[in-house]
């Protein structure tokens, strides 16, 4: 018998009205819960609305100097940016496209709402007030990034500096460029957004904290602390023999030296000489897990924490190293790896700081309208990622692989200053190695870390060097 | 002779209907740049003159019954309203002329037919109406493709979705048709187990639906109607025979249709991506943009809203048809947003309190489903806005900007009323 149209209807009403109650959660959800992330989400028009009707906060280097402010157009504003070789750092601000680096990250900031500010935000958010935008202060140093732009030249790649004491980036670099003025102008966002898209060059990438390459042979430094707080010494001699396979097993695989070497290696031979054989052997030793660990203490495939956008990297496409060639390979810097140049500066400035790595940032400060301080931009380190002692080691080694008999590193060398260092030349699919230079300065108590990647350098390591030295040369003011 | 009814409760609630399209527009005009201007009270006022007219219009009939569903519907035209001239004031003018002609198009369906009961007894001619109806806009000249949707007819500027009509004939012809087969059925009830099995009469109507819902969603690439179209059936089906075991059979029918459509239409496995995925890159900037862009508005909204005049709302694409839930929200809260939840679940529930009043199974079936009508609409319009579900074409009743839609809507709340009207009549009530 079928039920009374009646009990029907009451039924179907009830389902109605759950339907609603659900909507209801879920409209909720939008507006109630998701408000923070969404309302600072750098392709919000609301956040970047301020771009376009009012002035939006400057952004300024370490020395005082505009990097970035709004200037009166006809209908309304926009952003100028003073430096474009700091394109990466500031990044744009646009209406249609929304804002990058520093503009996005300190969004809220350079709208007179910072989260240092919560009487603003709560002003902001009920009462709809906005105060006057104030200013981010970046660490930017104007001498280090000059030195930087110049020895980096307009070759395809990144250089970074930054501060090991407190994670401070000093300079930052990244070639191709853009012009962050014509995608922040409303007259011309849209072709100059379609023609940097398109660009095979991609110049839209901050190669610095978003470019991911091999890292070569300046992961052996991360391979070394492995072997130190493994147990493995030092001083013992590992029997070199170019090509070499750990057994048959690996068929027509060998691992290669770069000099073709036949001979006996201690670990601080195998970094002035950059002995992949010897890496291989002492990573095959210490073991996968134990590589992977140190790979992830470092930082690798892991956030870097970084207060603008920056890669994780990765160890290996699974993010384990379960065979033997991989464990191998990776053990002297290819593999599967992939870094960015900010992550192997960060490496650097742990082993110069004593296995304390820094936090980076960009931004040192958030000012208000008036210049005073609304909040200090100074993370805590991220942490001890090995012993003192191991660091202090590597530290010797590293000297060595600048200044020792036959150094690779020897051009990054300064006078009167003890230099930490080391080369890479990372293979990679689009041909010509990567060079790399990773260091620190002075090696004893470090105010300098850099990271040098030049793209397809047809010397490798032996062109990024001296860039790496002219930069700290510069950090240290000599 | 019709005597005159007082309908007190409905005129007073008439006045706050008054208020509230006369300060919203007020409010939103303060807003803008240019300021409040007197002579923009033109639009509210003429308004609230057609809210009363249609007042006086049913007190002077003696129409008795239901006294709330014309007060909600004109507090849901009004904010239509005041969100048109906040979203698209450029079309404010051509709104107020639809209100108008949804007024006629209300006040006509109070007179006729003069005898309810006897649209039962076309049925066939609804239905054959409804579905001539459903496939003109395939047909050459006269059918429009709007935004990939070929849901329109158009003769020269003047456009209209011959959907909107459809939905109407569709609940006619299911209350006539359900109510004469759903006695018969009692008695021939077989079952397969636990499993009831739908009689040959059922079987072949769930069937030709399906078919035909797939049809619209295939060649006239309108999920909204397919979705509308087939949940009106299987919400009727369901007030008839009370088996929710054939609204299942329909529910699995339309995931299987649905799951053959997204891996071989493309403009349904778009609308699903951009609703699981609105965030990835290549989505946020391209065919999910609408809907993030509307998700902005929300979160912005908060629990009060940025105030009338004070969001973003212009940078959702086709806010005034699509989107006006969100920009809504954004400016009036969450508050606000489910205040207005609150008024459609009212209209709802009066309708639904109509359905359960009436004498006959054909007046029951139509008042349920006209107001399941409303019901499902908004669920599926404010679900995809807030995307609960897929994004669809589905108007907001009364609410969003266009025409076809607001003249169907307010002939379905002649037609609630006058069931109400006629109950009333029956048992002697006011």
């Amino acid at each position: 018998m079928t039920r009374s149209i009646a009990a029907n209807i009451r039924g179907l009403t009830l389902a109605i009205a759950m339907t609603f109650l659900v909507t209801s959660v879920g409209v909720g959800y939008w507006t109630l819960v998701s408000g923070d992330e969404l309302n600072n989400d750098p392709f919000n028009p609301r956040l970047v609305a301020a771009i376009r009707d009012r002035p939006r906060g400057f952004i300024k280097d370490a020395a005082g100097n505009t990097l970035a402010e709004s200037v009166q157009v006809p209908d309304g504003y926009k952003r100028v940016y003073r430096d474009k070789t700091l394109a990466h750092a500031t990044g744009y601000a646009s209406f249609q496209f929304g804002a990058s680096g520093v503009e996005a990250a300190y969004a809220e900031s350079l709208i007179g709402q910072d989260p240092g500010d919560p009487l603003s935000q709560w002003r902001a958010r009920y009462l709809r007030e906005r105060a006057p935008p104030g200013s981010v202060m970046l660490g930017i140093d104007p001498k280090v990034q000059q030195a930087a732009v110049a020895a980096l030249g307009n070759r395809r790649g990144a250089i970074v500096a930054i501060d090991p004491r407190n994670g401070a980036i000093l300079a930052s670099v990244s070639w191709p460029q853009y012009d962050p003025n014509r995608i922040s102008d409303p007259a011309t966002e849209d072709a100059a957004w379609k023609q940097v898209i398109a660009d095979p060059d991609k110049p839209l990438i901050n190669r610095v904290t978003e470019g991911l390459y091999p890292p070569g042979s300046t992961f052996k430094i991360i391979t070394g602390a492995a072997a130190l707080e493994s147990g493995v010494d030092p001083n013992a001699k590992v029997r070199v023999d170019d090509p070499w396979q750990a057994d048959t097993s690996w068929g027509s695989y060998f691992v290669r030296s770069s000099s073709r070497a036949h001979g006996d290696y201690t670990m601080a031979d195998g970094y002035r000489l950059s002995e992949n054989i010897y890496f291989a052997k002492i990573g095959l030793q210490i073991g996968g897990p134990k590589l992977a660990e140190y790979a992830q203490r470092f930082g690798i495939g892991s956030p870097t924490h970084c207060d603008i956008n920056a890669s994780k990297g990765q160890l290996s496409r699974t993010g384990v190293l379960d065979r033997p060639t991989l464990v191998a390979d990776t053990a002297y810097g290819q593999g599967e790896l992939l870094v960015s140049p900010l992550q192997m500066a960060l490496v650097a400035a742990a082993v110069g700081m004593g296995g304390v790595m820094p936090t980076p940032h960009y931004a040192t400060e958030v000012r208000d309208a008036q210049g005073h301080a609304v909040r200090m931009i100074a993370p805590g380190a991220i942490g001890q990622v090995i012993r003192p002692e191991t660091a202090r080691a590597l530290t010797t080694m590293l000297v060595g692989a600048v200044s020792g008999p036959g150094a690779f590193a020897f051009a990054a060398k300064i006078p009167g200053v003890n230099v930490a260092g080391k080369t890479g030349s990372a293979e990679n699919p689009s041909g010509t190695p990567h060079g790399w230079f990773v260091g620190f300065a002075p090696a004893e108590a470090p105010t300098v870390a850099v990271a040098i990647l030049l793209e397809n350098s047809p010397r490798g390591g032996e062109d990024a060097a001296p860039l790496g030295g002219r930069v700290m040369q510069a950090a240290l003011g000599r | 002779m019709i005597a005159v009814t007082r309908r007190r409760p409905e005129l007073g609630l008439l006045f706050w209907v008054a208020a509230l399209g006369i300060t919203g527009s007020v409010a939103v005009a303060a807003a803008e740049v240019a300021g409040f201007r007197p002579q923009q009270l033109v639009v509210p006022v003429t308004f609230v003159v057609i809210a009363f007219v249609l007042h006086v219009f049913l007190a002077a009939r003696g129409v008795r019954g239901d006294q709330l569903l014309l007060p909600i519907a004109a507090a849901l035209t009004a904010l239509g309203l005041v969100l048109v001239q906040r979203l698209a004031s450029n079309l404010l003018v051509q709104q107020l002329s639809w209100t108008l002609i949804a007024a006629g198009a209300f006040a006509a369906t109070i007179l006729i037919p003069r005898d309810l009961t006897a649209l039962s007894r076309f049925k066939w001619t609804w239905a054959l109406l409804g579905v001539l109806l459903l496939i003109s806009p395939l047909l050459p000249v006269i059918g429009r493709e709007v935004n990939g949707a070929r849901i329109w007819l158009g003769v020269g500027t003047v456009t209209f979705e011959p959907w909107e009509a459809v939905k109407i004939l569709l609940v006619i012809f299911f209350a006539a048709y359900l109510e004469e087969f759903r006695e018969v059925l009692a008695q021939t009830q077989r079952r397969f187990g636990p499993i009831p099995v739908p009689p040959v009469p059922y079987l072949v109507p769930i069937v030709a639906m399906w078919a035909i819902a797939m049809v619209v969603m295939v060649f006239e690439r309108d999920l909204g109607a397919t979705l509308l179209f087939l949940g009106i059936f299987l919400a009727m089906l369901y007030l008839a025979t009370g088996e929710v075991f054939y609204t299942l059979i329909g529910l699995v029918l339309l995931l299987v249709g649905g799951f053959v459509a997204y891996h071989v239409f493309g403009h349904v496995a778009a609308r699903v991506d951009i609703w699981l995925h609105p965030f990835a890159d290549d989505v946020r900037f391209g065919t999910g943009y609408q809907l993030v862009q509307g998700l902005f508005a929300l979160a912005n909204g908060g629990l009060f809203g940025a105030g009338l005049g004070n969001g973003m709302p212009e940078r959702i694409p086709v806010v005034w048809s699509d989107f006006v839930f969100d920009a809504f929200a954004e400016e009036v809260g969450f508050a606000g947003a489910l205040a207005l939840l609150a008024l459609y679940l009212l209209f709802v529930y009066r309708g639904m309190l109509i359905a359960l009043r009436a004498p006959t199974p054909f007046l029951q079936l139509l008042a349920g489903g006209l107001s399941f009508i409303v019901a499902l609409q908004t669920i599926v319009i404010v679900g995809g806005n807030a995307r609960l579900i897929p994004l669809t074409g589905i108007t907001l009743p009364f609410v969003a900007y266009g025409g076809s839609s607001l003249v169907t809507n307010w002939m379905l709340v002649a037609l609630l009323i006058r069931v109400s009207d006629l109950t009333a009549r029956v048992r002697g009530t006011p």
